[in-house]
């Protein structure tokens, strides 16, 4: 099996490779909402001293981390998968005797998110260099767990991801409803403002919901905002929508190749 | 010359495929053109059952090469995806290897292939090599087995020229070959071929057929094909399957169809200074095929006599007429097959 994974990281990171100006579209959309409230909320900080608590570096350093953990645990598998679904040549993959989700589209994802990074890195760095932000209470400890928070995060986004885009199984639409879902994660996850900034009765929802396990439990974390307990239940809720995701989305797969072999491939 | 080492394949004479009552039934929206039809048919759908196989039933012998031959829109294509476990049949039964195809079983897909013309198992940016190798590790092949049986692929399709380019760049007829390499690199014991050499020239079309007809015979595979060629069907197998709209027509060997449906033969009479004269009181007149019978394009003299006439027809020929050369043949099979699908 882990013979599989490196195969398919070999083919998948050479294919990449052949991508470049989606590269720099890619690279584009994911800076420019994160560095335009981060312009904003610093400037709104500056001019009051504060935002509820929040200084200027506090959002800073924020909108900073979200950038790189927006990056980490992004999943594009929408992209990846639905065409083939509605044109059908997912049957290809079909006559493979692996599963191509939890491979191919799998690794496709990370070998994507590892040529990104290459690019991201360097344009962060500069990002820093010109916000000079002060991560003073990022320690070791909290630095090495947002690993696995960060993992599970894409986990999770993947998992959903992958259910929604089976979805093109019966239907065409399935950008719109994984707008929707990038919309809740836009409300629920920390991305549009700190969690922690937003009406309490949203971040009473929030905090049951998958979506801030996604960004904003890691932020937090990684920046030593969270106490142990809560860092536990953080995970262990994380450890659940996991559970879920992949519940889900193996009830919509099996479904959905039923369906697809019932159609006609 | 290793093939046949595993001993994997069936024992020749068991069944390797059996199908029995398959059908498929298509459930299919429907609408008028037009504005208010497109608004109607929001709210209302209405559907179509198209029928694309009907009771079809047949066993293929593990060993066996068999031809699938049928117009277009027989139900070739759903047959075969129905065999390989893509689609789900309406109703009846389908064994391959002891196997029920659409329960899509690791075990069964190892053993099985499926090579469509238009359907790929190669990434288009990077070079088939590179495709060859995710095949090994996803079949799990061992370093010797796949080396072995790529070097014999690559004997057999020429393959080293063309297996370093990104696949995008290759010719038509290179990316069959490679396509044919990805689908047999796992040694399948059934094969399921659909227009195998379609898009290919003349040359590269006989190389694939005697490269089938050797992996045949080296690892005693099962070998199901559908071909718009004839020549593909006539040269590879001695038994074909016909069907149209749906249903069976004929299963048998291709020369009792030519007996039944044809049971006749041909005589080619070249006569002194290549005359054309009217031969009907030898026989009924012969049209070719296609403008020209195969190897007697020139032959301007044709008749058709039923099989026990043959010897009585010719002697009269020779005695009555000036002939140069005289010739007796089989009717061509695409005419046999055609008379077979107008009855």
């Amino acid at each position: 099996m882990l013979n599989i994974y490196r195969r398919l990281w070999q083919t998948n990171w050479a294919e990449q490779w052949q991508y470049r100006a989606n590269l720099l579209m890619y690279l584009l959309y994911w800076l420019v909402s994160p560095v335009v409230y981060l312009a904003v909320w610093t400037t709104v900080a500056n001019a009051q001293g504060s935002v509820q608590g929040y200084t200027a570096n506090d959002f800073v350093t924020y909108y900073l981390l979200l950038l790189m953990v927006d990056q980490l645990n992004a999943d594009i598998t929408i992209h990846l998968l639905a065409y083939k679904i509605q044109d059908g040549t997912l049957s290809g993959e079909l006559l493979k005797p692996i599963h191509p989700i939890l491979t191919n589209t799998l690794v496709n994802n990370l070998a994507f998110k590892a040529l990104t990074l290459m690019v991201m890195i360097p344009v962060w760095l500069l990002l820093c260099l010109l916000f000079r932000p002060d991560f003073g209470t990022v320690t070791l400890p909290n630095l090495l767990l947002g690993i696995p928070a960060i993992i599970l995060g894409f986990g999770i986004n993947f998992l959903f991801g992958a259910a929604i885009t089976c979805l093109a199984f019966w239907t065409t639409r399935v950008y719109a409803i994984s707008e929707f879902y990038y919309a809740l994660t836009v409300l629920f996850a920390g991305q549009f403002v700190p969690l922690d900034l937003m009406p309490p009765l949203v971040q009473q929802i929030a905090a049951y919901l998958p979506f801030q396990i996604l960004r904003f439990f890691p932020i937090q974390l990684i920046l030593g905002r969270l106490t142990g307990g809560e860092i536990l239940v953080n995970f262990l809720l994380g450890v659940f929508w996991l559970l879920v995701a992949l519940g889900l989305f193996q009830l919509v797969w099996k479904q959905g190749v039923k369906r697809f072999s019932a159609v006609g491939a | 010359m290793q093939w046949n080492e595993n001993g994997d394949s069936p024992a020749p004479g068991v069944d390797a495929i059996r199908v029995q009552d398959l059908c498929k039934t298509y459930h299919v929206p429907e609408r008028e053109g037009g504005m208010g039809e497109a608004v109607r048919s929001f709210f209302r759908r209405r559907y179509r059952d198209v029928v694309a196989v009907q009771k079809v039933n047949f066993c293929i012998r593990s060993g066996e090469i068999v031809g699938f031959l049928g117009p277009n829109g027989a139900g070739k294509t759903t047959t075969l995806k129905m065999l390989s476990g893509l689609l789900h049949p309406t109703s009846g039964k389908v064994e391959v290897l002891g196997f029920t195809p659409w329960e899509r079983k690791n075990e069964f897909l190892r053993a099985i292939t499926l090579v469509m013309g238009q359907r790929s198992r190669l990434s288009w940016d990077i070079p088939a090599a590179d495709s060859f190798l995710l095949h090994q590790a996803i079949y799990r092949l061992s370093d010797e087995e796949y080396k072995q049986t790529l070097k014999e692929l690559d004997d057999l399709l020429d393959l080293s020229p063309i297996m370093r380019k990104p696949v995008r760049n290759l010719s038509l007829g290179e990316r069959m070959k490679c396509e044919l390499a990805a689908g047999l690199l796992h040694r399948p014991k059934v094969l399921f071929l659909d227009e195998p050499t379609i898009g290919l020239d003349i040359t590269a079309q006989a190389r694939i057929r005697t490269f089938l007809q050797e992996y045949n015979r080296r690892t005693g595979a099962t070998i199901l094909l559908t071909s718009h060629y004839m020549a593909d069907v006539t040269a590879l197998s001695e038994r074909i399957i016909m069907i149209h709209q749906g249903e069976l027509k004929y299963d048998g060997s291709i020369t009792d169809l030519s007996r039944r449906i044809a049971p006749y033969k041909i005589i080619c009479v070249t006569l002194e200074d290549g005359q054309v004269m009217d031969l009907s009181r030898y026989g009924d007149p012969a049209q070719p095929a296609n403008g020209e019978w195969g190897e007697n394009g020139g032959c301007k003299n044709l008749i058709q006599v039923t099989a026990n006439r043959v010897a009585e027809v010719t002697a009269r020929l020779l005695a009555e007429l000036p002939v140069q050369d005289l010739n007796i043949e089989d009717p061509p099979i695409e005419s046999v097959i055609e008379r077979a699908f107008a009855e």
